[in-house]
């Protein structure tokens, strides 16, 4: 259980997917414009890495070294497609405001990264949890981003889960436009890398103290 | 001949992975399909509903580029699909044209446009423009008088070149 | 709209108006992890835009001849990024036998290319937006162009950004990221224009 505490820590903050691997990173700016798009594909990213996860932890053994990454990929396409048509069938509206996204989570880095880095080295259990604690960390980034980039572009919170519409925060001629367009994803993107570093920076500073202390 | 046998593996790994893939998607897709299929019949037959209600909708053959489908909406007039390409990809989207050659409504049946600003497109008040409009239109920007969405003039004009196409259309086949 | 336009106002979107990495946010990847220096920015892109190209050529071709005869439409993804990874390590392959001096310029890319998410994004978008074969490639090689084109600027920029005094916390990345919004803004300029009306 201390395990699963470390690496829920690792993927929210330490060795958060996209805001210190900087893994992911096309999807995070391109659908962050509203939280309804942020937490569908947040979910569709975490149940897939869980499965290729648990899948290519399984396989480990079997596959060949020299065609692993063609046999990852392989596995993880098969999920993309499968939770691409299950969205489609089900929840057409966030199929239809992802577009293209979702078959591209086929080449999102960060499952071939952590089929590579972490899957294929470790059991099938760690491997679960590593790809839901990855997963709820690419989850958490990209619904902040979605927060600051509604609220600042669109001047709402939550388009699409609260209503078609969210709750107005800003009035209807205040927000910033760009925020929402492609510039807004950089900035916005690179404010919270920043910040990110900076946080793990003090704690990297506490642990040193307390060491110290010790 | 240890290499063969190492080339052999290889491959018959990689096919039956491969193999076990396509067969779950095969699964997967068999039982999406019909749903997925009803779900766009069902959201086309609604959006030529919302355009220009009518009992009977009889399928009109025709060849004009950027003209989807086309139908004859009882004796009321015609129900035309068009796709134009907008900001992020294409626009689909479905008109009604009266028999008096007056636009009776338009529905964006789906498009990619940017959360916020192009995908505003689907809002009400700028559909209702389009109602009772006729002959070439254009956005106000380009001399015409459809009010374009803040900060989506591509996607503004891409609808209105839609609905213009449409009634193009209807005044040939009409 | 004669042919000859239509396939001008693909390549000018593909370009500027759709540039790839800053508008259509697909190869962000590369676009950060390669764009350190030039000259290995100019060699990723050619890379990339070869790629692109004959990925376009041949996903088209699949699709149509392969997945739409034999009604198998929803193994577009799995099919295409096996036919970009095959295509890939093959031209890996012929490079390295037939032009060398290539091979030796490009060949810590191409297997990069596989993950590019601007090769699968060209791929599947062709096919929805419904181009033809031509067209296709068109949109193949000069969308690869648009992402060279971003790639060589943004790594002169990024090269002046080295040594500039900035808050600790922005130092390397984060400060890029912002370097590289900035170049998307000037790149919406593009957006809405219209060649030939």
């Amino acid at each position: 259980m201390m395990g699963f505490k470390k690496q829920l820590k690792e993927g929210l903050l330490t060795n958060n997917p996209v805001l210190s691997q900087l893994l992911g990173m096309c999807s995070a700016m391109a659908i962050t414009t509203t939280l309804f798009n942020g937490i569908g594909m947040g979910l569709s990213v975490t149940i897939i890495l869980i499965c290729s996860n648990v899948v290519i932890s399984a396989l480990r053994k079997i596959i060949p070294d020299k065609i692993r990454i063609a046999a990852y990929i392989v596995v993880i396409a098969g999920f993309v497609t499968m939770v691409d048509l299950l969205l489609k069938a089900f929840v057409p509206a966030l199929s239809e405001s992802l577009g293209v996204f979702i078959p591209l989570i086929v080449v999102n880095c960060i499952i071939l990264g952590r089929a590579e880095a972490f899957a294929s080295k470790h059991g099938v259990l760690a491997s679960a949890a590593d790809g839901l604690t990855q997963g709820i960390g690419y989850t958490a980034a990209i619904v902040v981003m979605c927060i600051i980039r509604e609220f600042l572009g669109s001047g709402t919170f939550g388009k699409g889960v609260l209503g078609a519409d969210g709750v107005r925060i800003l009035p209807e001629q205040y927000p910033a436009l760009l925020v929402i367009l492609p510039v807004g994803g950089f900035l916005t993107l690179g404010c919270l890398i920043a910040l990110t570093q900076w946080v793990n920076r003090r704690l990297a500073e506490k642990e040193d103290k307390k060491e110290a202390a010790k | 001949m240890k290499n063969f046998k190492y080339i052999l593996r290889l491959t018959l790994t990689l096919l039956l992975i491969t193999a076990v893939v396509a067969g779950l998607l095969g699964l997967v897709n068999y039982l999406t399909e019909d749903k997925i299929a009803a779900l766009t019949r069902e959201k086309a037959e609604s959006a030529m509903q919302e355009v220009l209600p009518a009992q009977n909708y009889e399928k009109i053959d025709h060849e004009k580029a950027g003209i989807t489908e086309a139908y004859r909406a009882d004796d009321k007039g015609y129900v035309v699909r068009v796709e134009e390409s907008g900001f992020g990809g294409a626009i689909d989207m479905m008109v009604g044209v009266g028999t008096d050659g007056k636009v009776c409504g338009v529905s964006i049946i789906s498009h990619s446009e940017t959360a916020s600003l192009g995908a505003n497109c689907v809002r009400e008040d700028f559909r209702a423009q389009f109602v009772g409009k006729d002959g070439a239109l254009a956005v106000r920007k380009d001399g015409g008088e459809i009010e374009a969405l803040t900060g989506a003039t591509v996607t503004s004009r891409a609808v209105t070149a839609g609905v213009s196409l449409a009634l193009e259309y209807v005044k040939e086949v009409g | 709209m004669s042919t000859f336009v239509l396939l001008f106002t693909i390549s000018l979107n593909a370009i500027l108006a759709e540039n790839f990495i800053l508008v259509k946010f697909l190869g962000i990847c590369p676009f950060m992890g390669v764009s350190k220096k030039t000259d290995t920015a100019f060699g990723m892109g050619l890379a990339v835009i070869f790629v692109m190209g004959l990925a376009s050529a041949a996903t088209w071709l699949v699709n149509k001849y392969l997945l739409v005869s034999l009604g198998l439409e929803f193994m577009q993804t799995v099919v295409f990024i096996l036919v970009i990874a095959a295509l890939v390590q093959f031209v890996e392959m012929f490079l390295q036998k037939v032009l060398p001096a290539l091979y030796q310029a490009l060949g810590i890319y191409l297997p990069l290319i596989t993950t590019n998410c601007a090769v699968l994004g060209v791929a599947l978008l062709n096919i929805q937006n419904g181009y033809t074969f031509i067209e296709s490639v068109i949109y193949g090689v000069t969308g690869g162009i648009g992402f060279t084109l971003a790639i060589v600027l943004f790594s002169s920029v990024r090269q002046r950004l080295e040594d500039c005094d900035c808050p600790k916390a922005f130092r390397g990345f984060p400060l890029a990221l912002i370097a590289a919004g900035l170049l998307a803004l000037s790149f919406m300029g593009f957006s809405g224009f219209k060649v030939f009306g």
